[in-house]
């Protein structure tokens, strides 16, 4: 098995820089998931592992070792593509095999690693079928049961759920968290899509153009986001975030954490407006407040208001953020965040 | 549209198609017919189509005027080593330029280009001077040698490798496949239709190059089909057209079985890449 480590990594197309002097370490074992927005750079990232695309500068390090004058082959990570990439002029079988013939793998073994693997997939009956007659789930499992076969210890996809229609994609996303769990690889997952990272991760790396915006455990990013695109990137609807006044400081609250009522509460945050619109999607209903300081969006577990009401938005002190200048985050500890608050109160209480 | 009108359009269609069917395949149907007759019949007004008593014989005739053998041997020797080497220049060079990034590599693809537009009339004399010197002109390299490069065949295979996804060909650098590997393995069974097509023209211009070999050979012994049977009219003299008809018939056969097997293998190679 093995950890991966980027150290001062850049990466330039031609003049282009696409990521610049990124250090990051993933770790032995772990589902981690490569997020954000598209154009960020996690394909290049994710190539550059392989070895498809090298680095321009600095050193990628697979289990502690400086690869970057392996060949891709011979690093020990197999990937799935996006596309799937299968070998079209080849039967499942042959391309499941592909990687094993080529490591000179005995005939004997390898037949006994096919059928295991394939049976796993569910590929045993069409072993001998052209990739040509497979429904698009079944050529992502001949995708994936061809990186399996290799047992790599680095495995990485590339968006390998984004051509799949929603029910086998989620049933997918759960296979994937098995697989993880009965091979111990380390997984290097990438998406765009923010509820993929969520329900698969053991740590996200989110990432915004070329740089890493936070590394952390789903629920540590979304409870702690370390800054405001954190903040806004995961979670639907993202968190609400307005100014706090000249400082330039910004406040936020995450839909659910508002509380909607007649009446004027004492929380810290406590604004008046309209209900704008209001979504009901059974379970939860969303509504889009409009009022003299922005829009919030509120979701709410019982659908109580109507639109066009009138209500006050509320927010306990322990659910704000705080996020500087800069649109970091300022945490409890730091003296500015009772300024904040106190700011935050001021403007609600007059 | 009615249906009348439908109808008219069709009909028209088919008479079309079928005239031109008539203006390809009547001279072919001719010579057969011909290469079948007698002396007498060929000489008859009007013509005879098909033939009072197939004349077999004008084939012996025509196979003994000189050693045929010896130029169908030379023919094919020279044809097939043309393509077989040309597919060893052609794929791995059609390869390189469709997938590979390396400096200077828009001049020499210019450069096979221009040499796929210089007609072989403008350099045949330097390149014969060549020959001479090195003192192969008694044999049936002067043939083929010049021919071992197809730039055609580049341009156009490496226009069809380029269509192949860059994902297909990392997939099978990741399953640790050499380059020529991924050459054998990959990019060759999903272009057969390309390479059928491009061996398929240049078995045709090679066998029936006349040209060339007139320029190349002074002897029997080295002489291709070609020039076997254009030599059948001195031996046989210029109106004895049944023998030469049986000539080209010989000539054409081979072709004619190559193209059968050549269509069979495109048709089969895209029921095989069938993926979208
Ligand atoms: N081969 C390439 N040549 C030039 N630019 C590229 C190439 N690959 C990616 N880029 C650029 O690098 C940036 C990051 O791309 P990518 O890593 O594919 O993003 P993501 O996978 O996060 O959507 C984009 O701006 C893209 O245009
Ligand atoms: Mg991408």
């Amino acid at each position: 098995m093995a950890s991966i480590a980027f150290k001062r990594v850049s990466k330039a197309f031609d003049k282009h820089e696409v990521i610049k002097d990124l250090d990051l370490t993933i770790e032995d074992g772990k589902f981690t998931v490569l997020v954000g927005p598209s154009g960020c750079g996690k394909t290049t990232l994710l190539r550059m592992i392989a070895g498809l695309d090298p680095q321009t500068s600095g050193s990628v390090l697979i289990g502690g070792k400086d690869v970057s004058r392996i060949a891709p082959g011979k690093r020990g990570v197999a990937m799935v593509f996006q596309n799937y990439a299968i070998y079209p002029t080849m039967s499942v079988r042959e391309n499941i095999e592909f990687g094993l013939v080529n490591n000179k793998v005995r005939k004997a073994e390898r037949e006994e690693l096919v059928e295991g693997i394939s049976k796993a997939v569910g590929l045993y009956e069409y072993l001998e079928r052209k990739p040509s007659t497979l429904s698009g789930g079944q050529r992502q499992r001949v995708a994936l049961a061809r990186a399996m076969v290799k047992k790599p210890s680095v495995f990485l996809m590339d968006e390998p759920l984004s051509n799949l229609d929603a029910k086998l994609r989620v049933q997918m996303r759960i296979e994937l968290i098995e697989l993880h769990k009965k091979l111990g690889a380390t997984f290097v997952y990438v998406t765009h899509d923010q509820v993929e990272a969520m329900s698969m991760a053991d740590t996200i790396v989110l990432m915004n153009k070329g740089v890493i915006q936070q590394e952390a455990p789903p629920d540590e990013m979304y409870r702690r986001p370390s800054n405001r695109f954190t903040a806004q990137f995961i979670g639907t609807p993202p968190m609400n975030v307005g100014e706090l006044g000249e400082s330039g400081s910004l406040f936020g609250f995450r839909p659910e954490s508002a509380v909607l009522s007649e009446a004027q509460g004492d929380e810290p945050f406590s604004v008046r407006g309209v209900i704008a619109t209001r979504e009901m999607l059974g379970s939860e209903t969303i509504y889009q407040v409009r009022s003299g300081s922005g829009n919030y969006m509120v979701k709410c577990s019982e659908d109580l208001f109507a639109a066009g009401q009138e209500v006050y938005v509320g927010v306990p002190a322990a659910k704000l953020h705080f996020f500087g200048e800069d649109e970091r985050r300022i945490d409890e500890k730091e003296s500015s965040y009772g300024k904040c608050m106190e700011a935050l109160r001021g403007r609600s209480h007059g | 549209m009615t249906k009348a009108w439908r109808y008219t359009g069709l009909t028209l269609g088919y008479l079309l198609k079928t005239a031109i069917l008539i203006v390809f395949v009547f001279p072919f149907l001719w010579m057969l017919s011909t290469s079948l007759q007698t002396y007498r019949e060929t000489l008859s007004y009007p013509p005879t189509l098909v033939p009072a008593m197939p004349q077999w014989i004008n084939f012996a005739e025509a196979m003994s005027a000189g050693p045929f053998l010896t130029y169908f041997k030379n023919s094919a020797i020279v044809t097939l080593s043309i393509i077989a080497i040309q597919l060893l220049v052609m794929i791995p060079a059609a390869y390189a330029f469709a997938k590979y990034k390396f400096p200077g590599k828009n001049i020499l693809f210019s450069l096979v280009l221009l040499a796929f537009m210089i007609p072989g009339q403008v350099t045949f004399i330097p390149v014969y001077l060549m020959m001479a010197d090195w003192g192969i002109a008694k044999t049936l390299l002067p043939q083929i040698i010049p021919f071992m490069s197809n730039a055609f065949g580049i341009f156009l295979l490496r226009q069809y490798f380029m269509q192949i996804p860059e994902e297909i060909v990392e997939a099978a650098r990741l399953d640790n496949a050499g380059e020529f590997k991924i050459m054998r393995k990959i990019m060759v069974p999903m272009s057969m239709p390309a390479l059928a097509t491009i061996a398929l023209f240049s078995f045709v211009s090679h066998w029936n190059d006349y040209f060339w070999p007139l320029i190349m050979t002074d002897a029997e012994a080295i002489r291709p089909l070609t020039l076997g049977i254009a030599m059948l009219r001195e031996t046989e003299g210029i109106s004895n057209w049944h023998i030469i008809m049986a000539g080209n018939v010989v000539l054409v056969i081979p072709i004619l079985l190559v193209y059968l097997f050549c269509s069979k293998q495109i048709v089969k190679a895209f029921v095989y890449s069938g993926i979208k």
